[in-house]
């Protein structure tokens, strides 16, 4: 008996062999497009996010593939899927540099995106990431953001809070949130000490009932809550008789997605935020990326996410586009840590992208965050 | 040489197996010559043999169930992470060894303290509520690090962590693995084990019999944390950031499912059902995407529901002895049941089972000594 | 007046876990096995009222009545697959089981209904004015409702040849076989009630809050078993007075901004401290072992 499980143990560790022994790092060498890569949540609850990514960074491919490619080079996108999970992402990782990866999207979320961009520095890979907004997430210099870094958006929060004139707000946040708490505690300490601050939170175990926070919170005419849209949707129902009608929600980019988990008509307050995409916007690129994304698509995923993944691509494109016509060599072949180094002095050497879903004059501070302009949205 | 012929070889077997693997996959990972997943596959195996025999210690061993491993390993990783990052501070490059060292003891030694002050109440409890307050504990320590300012532990964003060379970590790993089964064998193949054993068998019987059960409780609890505490560390080390979502209820199930599917009261296999979860976790990652991964948690549910009832269920025991593994093979080497080997003592599955409920049927009251004095003036 | 307030929320969403935390505590007294499942009965629960309620669009409280059949008939069925064969087993064996079959439910619940949340709506309750204190018609409904089927089933279990059958189960199997009790008869009828309150509770729960997942009812369902524990398992009372108290803790606890991030660490050590003082729950009885 012992001697057949050995065996068997044996048998399963040269199984798990397989997968073997061979070049450390991820080759380019069979490369015969340019290989773009991304890890996200394609399942689970924050699915939503991935699965926007993912379909809008494929539209933003099929449309520059359709138009000849860059130089009649074709790009291919592979998507992992890390379940908003950290421990996942170094196994996404290797898979992505096995199948040739030489820029990458980074990931959509943050916690994830704190193991990937430490990976993607050991090997120099350039990453670019729509939505991981982590502050610490362009720590390195081979990452950039195209979104908003949590710090910021709290403290274009509380100037905004600073220059209204309030004496007394209110805030909702989730404590057990990377997001939501790093942009709260950015805001707290940006805000005018002379503001009262009410302040509440939950956790995820707690996030279907807001009874409590609801009571704490119904003489304030103005709370922030830098949350996700699911949560800040039950929030406004529990709150739409509670809370006075001629109050303000204020939230960041995190209530993107909101009227499509709620009919806001309901809600008698004001509801806003501060965001770089605007999915009821008539004109321009981002009613154009709208269009396309919900013929393709559909609705439900339609957010921020995959706008900002979409104009991550063609920031990619772009600045290889330049790199190529300043003569660089870039071929499907060239190694991740070749172009990153050509694409790093780019991005911090005053690139810009004119025009994309999420604002147009795009351009990258040399930390690697993102300077554009914030805007304030009434989504109601 | 005839000490050498003495030697039961087959009992050494899996060490063997163990020590083969790491020096064949050490060979490559010194030379820096090793597919990244492979490493990755083969630190998480390392994490998840220690956490199987460890938590087979409490559940197949003292037979009862804890929901709260992954606890333990949170407190063994957080503190493990903490010290690590003091310490290369103070000592500089070219100490890691010794960091890693200092380390798996002090997050060891943190996390059986842990284990002595869960076994406390454990002493008390027995069965379904001993489950509950298992559970409870994970989730309070899971709690408390999440949110805990950030300047201790880093709240939400998790705890800074050093990552050790990937091309050696794995080997340190299956040294670890190799040290744990070394001192869990032979805690269960002493008296000490057979008397937790019998515990499990029959509290009661046991402690007719002058076993002292509170003792056995906590040593096995103690024990049982330590190294979940140590596979904790060695976890941190994998990661640059140790984040509070990992360590929730799922983790300690799957931990349990483990020890299910690789058999209640067998160490081997527990690492044999370490070793195959983690390697088709590694691999269904990739393989089942979109609403595919659900699968994956059907399956564990499935094995889980099928194993238990298959080798418990009152109903199948005839089956089950004349259908068993066992016999199957005693078959195949023409073995002969009734010809009794010399002292073949099962050293890693102990059969103490006496049906004390059909040969005892005194009424003993435990936890509170007979007192006739006292007794009678409740009467009165 | 704020106290007042953050009482009565606390009343309202104990009264919930106190509903959840019955089935629990029925079907321990009853088959001496904790039920790891009965928190993703909830679930099945608000998925069925979401598919008849917003799919089909059968009237919220027909759906209601649809629901609590749906889950009563799970129950039954989960009992009769998975714990019946068990039955002499020991109680490891059962509980790992009862986990494997709560994640069994979440896991084919995903399946059909992917991981996104379905919103279901069912009625806009609007808010009653008492003074100068408002209070939702929800918290009001949640009490009485509660407060009716605790008082139902106590009396059921008090007065009525089947709850009285539960009762003599609950001390001694073998004893009432032989008294001419059909003892998996009444297994079944347990775990019937018991689906059927979580059924309930899952209609105060989407009732409250609209979005249904795969997780609903995990997290409600540990906390509830919490609560019955602290009541003291196998008593109703126990597992009412368990219920109100979670809650009131819990909506106590979220008042403080400090310790607000804590409320669940709180509520477990509530746990783990009432095991240490008192191993059998509040009202629990104590239960001699025997051999």
């Amino acid at each position: 008996m012992k001697k057949f499980l050995a065996i068997l143990m044996a048998a399963l560790m040269v199984a798990a062999m397989f997968a073997g022994c061979g070049n450390k790092a991820g080759s380019t060498a069979n490369n015969t497009e340019y290989v773009i890569g991304v890890s996200g949540p394609l399942t689970g609850g924050a699915a939503v996010y991935g699965l926007a990514v993912q379909n809008a960074a494929q539209m933003a491919v099929d449309e520059i593939n359709a138009a000849g490619g860059l130089n009649g080079t074709n790009f291919k996108l592979i998507a992992t899927d890390d379940q908003h999970d950290p421990t996942k992402v170094a196994t996404n990782y290797a898979n992505l540099m096995n199948q040739g990866m030489q820029v990458s999207l980074g990931t959509v979320t943050t916690a994830p995106g704190e193991e990937f961009k430490t990976l993607a520095k050991e090997d120099n890979v350039f990453f670019l990431t729509p939505s991981a907004s982590g502050d610490k997430i362009p720590e390195f210099d081979n990452g950039f953001q195209m979104c908003f870094a949590d710090g910021n958006q709290g403290k274009v929060a509380a100037d905004y809070v600073n220059g209204a004139g309030l004496t007394k707000i209110g805030v909702c946040y989730r404590s057990d949130d990377p997001y939501s708490d790093g942009i709260y505690k950015q805001f707290k300490e940006n805000l005018n000490k002379s503001i009262e601050v009410v302040e509440t939170s939950f956790t995820d175990a707690t996030s279907t009932d807001f009874s409590t926070q609801i009571s704490q919170l119904k003489e304030c005419t103005f709370i922030f809550m830098p949350i996700y849209y699911q949560p800040a949707a039950v929030f406004m129902e529990q709150a739409k008789d509670i809370i006075k009608a001629d109050a303000t929600y204020y939230g960041c980019d995190g209530f993107d997605g909101l009227a499509g988990q709620l009919d806001l008509t309901t809600i008698p307050q004001e509801v806003s935020m501060l965001s770089h995409f605007d999915a009821t916007a008539k004109e321009g690129k981002a009613a154009e990326f709208v269009k396309k994304y919900t013929e393709k698509y559909g609705a439900d995923t339609l957010n921020q996410f995959g706008a900002s993944a979409y104009d991550c691509i063609y920031a990619i494109y772009g600045a290889m586009k330049e790199l190529i016509d300043a003569g660089e060599e870039i071929t499907p072949k060239t190694s991740a840590s070749d172009l990153c180094d050509m694409l790093k002095g780019k991005f911090t050497g005053g690139y810009t992208l004119a025009a994309g879903a999420t604002g147009s004059n795009i351009k990258w501070n040399a930390d690697g965050t993102v300077d554009k302009g914030a805007v304030k949205y009434n989504l109601k | 040489m005839s000490k050498l012929k003495n030697i039961k070889w087959k009992q050494y077997i899996v060490y063997l197996v163990l020590v083969a693997v790491a020096c064949y996959f050490g060979v490559f990972g010194l030379q820096q010559n090793l597919n990244r997943s492979t490493t990755i596959l083969l630190e998480k195996a390392a994490v998840a043999m220690i956490l199987a025999v460890s938590l087979n210690l409490v559940v197949g061993f003292l037979g009862e169930l804890s929901l709260g491993h992954a606890g333990f390993m949170c407190v063994g990783a957080y503190l493990g992470a903490k010290t690590a990052l003091a310490l290369t501070a103070a000592m500089g490059p070219g100490n890691e060894l010794l960091v890693l060292v200092i380390c798996l003891l002090v997050g060891g030694v943190a996390a059986a303290a842990c284990g002595v002050i869960i076994g406390l109440p454990a002493l008390r409890l027995r069965g379904d509520y001993l489950a509950i307050v298992t559970l409870a504990f994970g989730e309070i320590v899971r709690s408390l690090f999440e949110n805990l300012p950030d300047e201790m532990f880093g709240g939400s964003l998790g705890q800074q962590s050093v990552r050790y060379d990937r091309y050696q970590l794995f080997i340190i790993g299956f040294v670890l693995v190799i040290l744990t089964l070394a001192v869990l064998q032979n805690l269960i193949r002493s008296k000490h084990g057979r008397a937790v054993t019998s515990i499990r068998d029959s509290e009661i019987a046991a402690r007719a019999c002058g076993i002292n059960v509170t003792k056995y409780k906590l040593l096995v609890f103690t024990v049982s944390a330590f190294f979940a505490g140590i596979a904790g560390v060695l976890f941190s080390f994998t990661q640059n950031k140790v984040q509070p979502t990992t360590f929730d209820y799922n983790y300690s199930i799957e931990i349990l499912v483990m020890v299910v599917l690789g058999g209640m009261g067998s160490l081997n296999g527990s690492l044999i059902a370490a070793v195959l979860i983690t390697y088709l976790n590694e691999e269904l990652q990739i393989v089942l995407t979109g609403d595919l991964a659900v699968l994956r948690g059907l399956l564990y549910a499935l094995v889980m529901i099928l194993l238990i009832i298959y080798r418990n269920a009152p109903a199948l025991k005839g089956f089950r002895e004349k259908w068993n593994m066992k016999r199957f093979i005693d078959r195949m080497r023409k073995h002969d049941p009734a010809k009794i080997h010399d002292d073949e003592a099962k050293w890693d599955r102990v059969p103490t089972k006496i049906m004390v409920d059909e040969v005892l049927s005194v009424d003993i009251q435990t936890s509170s000594p007979y007192t006739p004095d006292k007794r009678k003036k409740e009467e009165d | 007046m704020k106290l007042l307030e953050t009482l009565l929320n606390g009343l309202s969403s104990g009264s919930t876990y106190a509903m959840i935390a019955l089935g629990y505590t029925m079907v321990y007294g009853i088959a001496k096995m904790l039920n790891f499942a009965h928190g993703d009965v909830i679930m099945v629960g608000g998925y069925t009222l979401y598919v008849s309620a917003v799919m089909m669009g059968i009237h919220p409280l027909l759906a209601l009545l649809l629901a609590i059949i749906c889950c009563a008939v799970l129950g039954v069925t989960i009992e009769k697959l998975a714990y019946k064969p068990l039955r002499g087993a020991s109680p490891l064996a059962v509980l790992i089981t009862a986990i494997g079959m709560s994640y069994l439910l979440q896991s084919v619940a995903q399946m059909i209904f992917g991981s996104a949340d379905r919103m279901v709506r069912l009625f806009d309750l609007g808010r009653i004015t008492v003074g100068s204190m408002q209070i939702s018609t929800y918290t009001i409904i949640t009490l009485a409702c509660s407060a009716v089927i605790m008082a139902g089933l106590s009396l059921f279990v008090k007065y009525t040849r089947i709850g009285r059958a539960m009762i003599a189960v609950s001390e001694d199997k073998d004893a009432a076989q032989l008294m001419g009790i059909n003892v998996n008869f009444i297994i079944t009828i347990t775990f019937a009630i018991g689906s059927a309150l979580a059924a309930f509770a899952g209609f105060f729960m989407v009732l409250k809050s609209p979005p249904v997942n795969s997780t609903l009812g995990a997290m409600p369902g540990i906390k509830a078993f919490t609560a019955a524990v602290i009541g003291g398992i196998g008593s109703i009372p126990g597992a009412m007075l368990g219920g109100i108290l979670m809650g009131i803790v819990e909506s106590f606890a979220q008042t403080n901004p400090v310790i607000a991030p804590f409320t669940v660490a709180i509520e477990f050590s509530i746990l783990i401290v009432i095991l240490l003082v008192r191993p059998s729950g509040i009202l629990g009885k104590k239960r001699r072992e025997k051999v």
